[in-house]
This record gives structure tokens, C-alpha cells and sequence, in this order.
């Protein structure tokens, strides 16, 4: 799970002496919100974004710039002028947990991957990592989620895993979350079959306490507030 | 009192599944015994099965995939696709007569012999894809009728209404960009069931933008959650869409007894839903509406669930 796999290779990047509408228009034709400013040695200096730009331009002129001075003024503002400098980056043998918890801390909405010269090797965004989850998920294949509550105590996982293999069900993933009781936990098997209710009856006479489906949290807890 | 005709044939009991499966052909019994123990057969006009041609399931599925699934078949394979598909040795021939019988029964809705039909066949359809078995369907018996509808009869408009408690996903790829077929499923919401398609944003694409909807439904959701989203977005697309002709995925698994969902519909809201789309057909389709069989498999509730939905359609 190296970002390596996921990030974007072929980076749309930008010089630093271009014009802001440039790296506008750079944006909207290739359907990203992120330029990475390179160096002629395709170095990594800057990153400029979307809002870097709305930022630097009065709102009625980011849109449609009024007269022929007006966009003239703006048309001076350099890339340089309004990109981050020296950006956090990650490099190539960041995991895929890596890159999410980062990009959570830092509140940002991609990171530049580099090597060890600082040459700009890709970029991993939001959309890349939802694209990874939805891979981790299973669910861009057609399959039933079961939630299931277990006891937090070795070998409960096991026990379920080996009941639904027993059926000859093949899994998209499983799903570990926390649950409010503290000595419990919410499985997820995500089975990629439609004939389930056999292996739900099999695990309910496990002793197994199948979640009521609209008490399943896989973001959060509910606060005990 | 309506001619409604009854498409039922021992030969769909052929098709076996092996154990642990609930697709099975006690699910046609039910159904026919429901019928016949409320006196309904004699109201009724019986239609027997008949062997589809092959080129009227060309126009939805791949040559290859039927060769495909022949030769699964003829070779003695248990499951072909998937496990979910399991089979015996009349398998294809079943899914060949299920689609057969659907034909003829559109040919009689379409010449006036019959003003509408239930389709009690089996194997079902909705899932399956053009070149793909899934969840227990091979050809996708009411996405063939639909294009012969169009090929054969020449019907400009054709309405698909999908009330099985999975997502329809087959039926849903096949007319996706195709605006001349509305496809609507109302299902159990795909992150709590199968086949995890069905979303609501899944609008259709391309010319057929607009043209499919999906009305996902939370787990523990019944009649009444039911009958507020019919209102609200089938009964209105509809009207606007004006079909010629509706074909009906009529699957009974929402039912509350029903284990392979977490709906909990009322045996009254099956006969709400089939009374809503026989209004809709005498508005817009001058009663023309071909019910068929996909899901449903509470073999205590199938006989009187069976037993309404004919008697609506004969007008009762």
C-alpha cells in the first residue's frame, strides 16, 4: 500500500514565472485543483492551488475580469508571487495510511510525492486516496455487508471468517470498527454474494448478535454528550 | 373482469440449485398453489412455456455469453459466473423457456388476446448483465422483452418498473444511455444489500440521462416510507414519461417475512404497488402491462402475495 501505486505520475505542474491565468486555465482544462511549481530540473519548489488563485484575485474578477487594466494588473501576478513554498511532501515509500492521516493533519487537499533529490515524481490527492478506499472497501463489486458484534477477546474474527468460508463465500473486505460498548467490536464482512441469509442464521446460532443495519457506524461513535 | 393470463409451466421447476440456496423451484409451487387454492386458474388463461430464439436474446446478451452458459450447462458445471449461480443440467434450457414464454406473452398483450400477464418463471433476470450470469440470473428475461417490444412490436416508449427488493443492475446497464426505456427500482439501499448498485445518483448517462431512477430504501423501511417515494418520484416520472407498454420486475422480497432483506413491507403494500401500476397502464398504455417473476422467497407468504397480484390484474 505505497503511494507509489495510487499517486498520480503524470503530473500537470507549472512553472513559477507563469501568469496566474495560466495556471487557472491549466487547472480547468486538466480537472485538477493542484499545480506542483517545478524548477527546469523538474524540482519541486511550490505548490500553487484553486484557492490560491480565487484568493489573489478580487472575487468579480475571478470570474469575468472587468476592463482591459484590471486584467492587465492581474495578468502581472506570477505564479511565484502567490504559491507555498517549500510544501510538505511525501515521499515515494509513504504508505497509503501514511498519505491519509497527513493529508488529514495538515488540511490539505493533495501532497506532491518527491525522491530523495526532491525531483517531483507524482502527486496523491483526496481523490486518489477515495479511489484506494473504495478498492479496500470491495464495494465496486456487487456483494451483502453483514455487521456482526463480537466480544473483544482473541479468535473472534476467526470464528466468523472460517463460518462464512465454510459457505464457500468469497470476501470483498473486512471492516474492524469500534463499538460503544468498550468490550465490544463491529465486524463488517463485506461478502461478495447475494445468498446470505443461510450464512446470517449460521453465525446467529454461533451465538453471534447480527447489528441492526441502521446502527452501523463505520465513521464514528455517537458522543455521549 | 380483465383477460389476464397466467405463464406457468412445470419445466421452470427444472432448474436446481442445490442446497442452501433460495432460489428454488418450491417458490413456483407456492406460487401456483396460492392461485389455484383461491380459485383464480379458471379466471385465468393459462400460458405454457415455449423455447425463446436465440436472436431475440442477442439483442441483450453476447453470443459468446450464451455460448458460454450452454456449454457450462451441457458440460455438467454446478455453478457458472459466480457461486451464487448454481445450476444442473436444465438450466439453460429453463432460462431459454422463461424468456420464450415472456415473448409469447407479449405477443398476446400486444395483439389484444390478453390485456395483461404474470410471468411466474424462473430462472429470474434483473441482475444480469450482458455478458455476465449474477445473483441468480442468466438472461435477463425482462430487458429481452423490452427490446422486443421495441424490435418486434415497434414500441417507442417502454416502461420498466423494478420493485425486487435488490437493485435491478443488469436491467439498469442494458438501458442506461438509452432514453427510449425508463427503468425505475425502488430496493433495499445498496450499502445494506445486494448488489451495492442502485444509488440514487445513478440517473442514467449519456442520451439516457434522466431515464433511469433509483429510489434506495433504508433497512427496517415499510409501507409507509414505500408509499411516500412511489408518490414522489414514480408516479411522477411517469406521468411525464407516458410509456406505451410497462414491464414489471415484480420480486416479493421486500416482504417482512421475507430473510433476504431488512424491508419490512406488508403483504397490502405488494397489492398497493401492482394497483398503482395497473393505473398507470390504463393511463398511459391502455392496459398493456407484463408482470414478471424475479425475487421472493418466503414460501409461507408467496401464495397469498401470488394470489393478490393476479386478482388485481384481473381487475378485481
Amino acid at each position: 500500500m505505497f503511494v507509489s501505486k495510487s499517486m498520480t505520475r503524470k503530473v500537470i505542474s507549472i512553472d513559477k514565472e507563469a501568469g496566474i491565468f495560466e495556471a487557472q486555465e491549466k487547472m480547468a482544462a486538466n480537472h485538477v485543483r493542484h499545480l506542483p511549481v517545478v524548477d527546469k530540473n523538474n524540482h519541486l519548489i511550490g505548490i500553487v492551488t484553486d484557492r490560491d488563485i480565487r484568493s489573489a484575485l478580487p472575487y468579480s474578477l475571478f470570474r469575468e475580469p472587468s476592463s482591459q487594466r484590471d486584467k492587465e494588473k492581474i495578468s502581472d501576478l506570477r505564479v511565484k508571487d502567490i504559491m507555498t513554498e517549500n510544501p510538505a511532501t511525501i515521499s515515494l515509500t509513504y504508505t497509503i495510511q501514511d498519505a491519509l492521516l497527513l493529508i488529514q493533519k495538515l488540511r490539505v487537499g493533495a501532497l506532491p510525492v518527491v525522491d530523495e533529490e526532491g525531483t517531483l515524481k507524482g502527486i496523491i490527492s483526496v481523490r486518489d486516496l477515495l479511489r484506494a478506499f473504495i478498492n479496500v472497501l470491495g464495494i465496486g463489486e456487487p456483494g451483502t455487508l453483514l455487521g456482526i458484534l463480537v466480544e473483544e477477546k482473541v479468535g473472534q474474527l476467526k470464528k466468523i471468517v472460517d463460518a462464512i468460508t465454510e459457505e464457500n463465500i468469497s470476501f470483498g473486505s473486512v471492516l474492524v470498527a469500534r463499538y460503544w460498548d468498550e468490550d465490544k467490536r463491529a465486524v463488517f464482512p463485506y461478502l461478495l454474494t447475494q445468498n446470505v441469509a443461510h450464512v446470517k442464521r449460521k453465525l446467529e446460532k454461533m451465538g453471534y448478535h447480527l447489528l441492526d443495519p441502521m446502527e452501523w457506524y463505520l465513521d464514528q461513535l455517537p458522543k455521549n454528550e | 373482469m380483465r383477460r389476464t393470463g397466467f405463464l406457468f409451466d412445470e419445466r421452470y421447476l427444472l432448474h436446481e440449485t442445490g442446497s442452501y440456496h433460495p432460489e428454488v423451484p418450491e417458490r413456483l409451487n407456492a406460487i401456483y398453489a396460492g392461485i389455484s387454492q383461491a380459485g383464480l386458474l379458471e379466471k385465468l388463461t393459462l400460458i405454457k412455456a415455449r423455447r425463446a430464439e436465440l436472436k431475440w436474446i442477442e439483442t441483450v446478451h453476447d453470443r459468446n455469453y450464451i455460448n458460454r452458459f450452454n456449454q457450462a450447462c451441457t458440460s455438467g458445471q454446478k455453478v457458472f459466473d459466480h457461486p451464487d449461480n448454481q445450476m444442473c443440467g436444465h438450466t439453460y434450457e429453463t432460462a431459454l423457456l422463461a424468456v420464450g414464454g415472456i415473448l409469447d406473452a407479449v405477443d398476446k398483450v400486444m395483439n389484444g388476446t390478453l390485456d395483461n400477464i404474470f410471468c411466474a418463471v424462473r430462472p429470474p433476470g434483473h441482475h444480469a448483465e450482458t455478458s455476465a450470469a449474477m445473483g441468480f440470473c442468466y438472461f435477463n428475461n425482462v430487458a429481452i422483452a423490452a427490446r422486443y417490444l421495441q424490435n418486434r412490436w415497434n414500441i417507442k416508449k417502454v416502461g420498466i418498473i423494478d420493485f425486487d427488493v435488490h437493485h435491478g443492475n443488469g436491467t439498469q446497464h442494458i438501458f442506461e444511455q438509452d432514453p427510449s426505456v425508463f427503468y425505475y427500482s425502488i430496493h433495499q439501499h445498496p450499502s445494506f444489500a445486494y448488489p451495492g448498485t442502485g444509488r440514487e445518483f445513478e440517473y442514467g448517462k449519456g442520451a439516457g440521462q434522466g431515464y433511469t431512477k433509483n429510489s434506495p430504501m433504508l433497512p427496517g423501511q415499510g409501507d409507509e416510507e414505500y408509499k411516500a417515494q412511489i408518490k414522489n418520484t414514480l408516479l411522477v416520472d411517469f406521468e411525464k414519461f407516458e410509456p406505451e407498454v410497462i414491464l414489471v420486475s415484480a420480486g416479493f422480497d421486500a416482504h417482512v417475512d421475507d430473510d433476504m432483506s431488512d424491508i419490512n413491507l406488508s403483504t397490502q403494500w405488494f397489492t398497493w404497488m401492482i394497483k398503482n401500476i395497473m393505473k398507470m397502464a390504463d393511463s398511459y398504455c391502455n392496459g398493456r402491462l407484463i408482470s414478471v417473476l424475479e425475487g421472493g422467497y418466503s414460501l409461507k407468504r408467496l401464495p397469498e402475495l401470488a394470489r393478490n397480484h393476479v386478482e388485481v390484474l384481473l381487475g378485481g
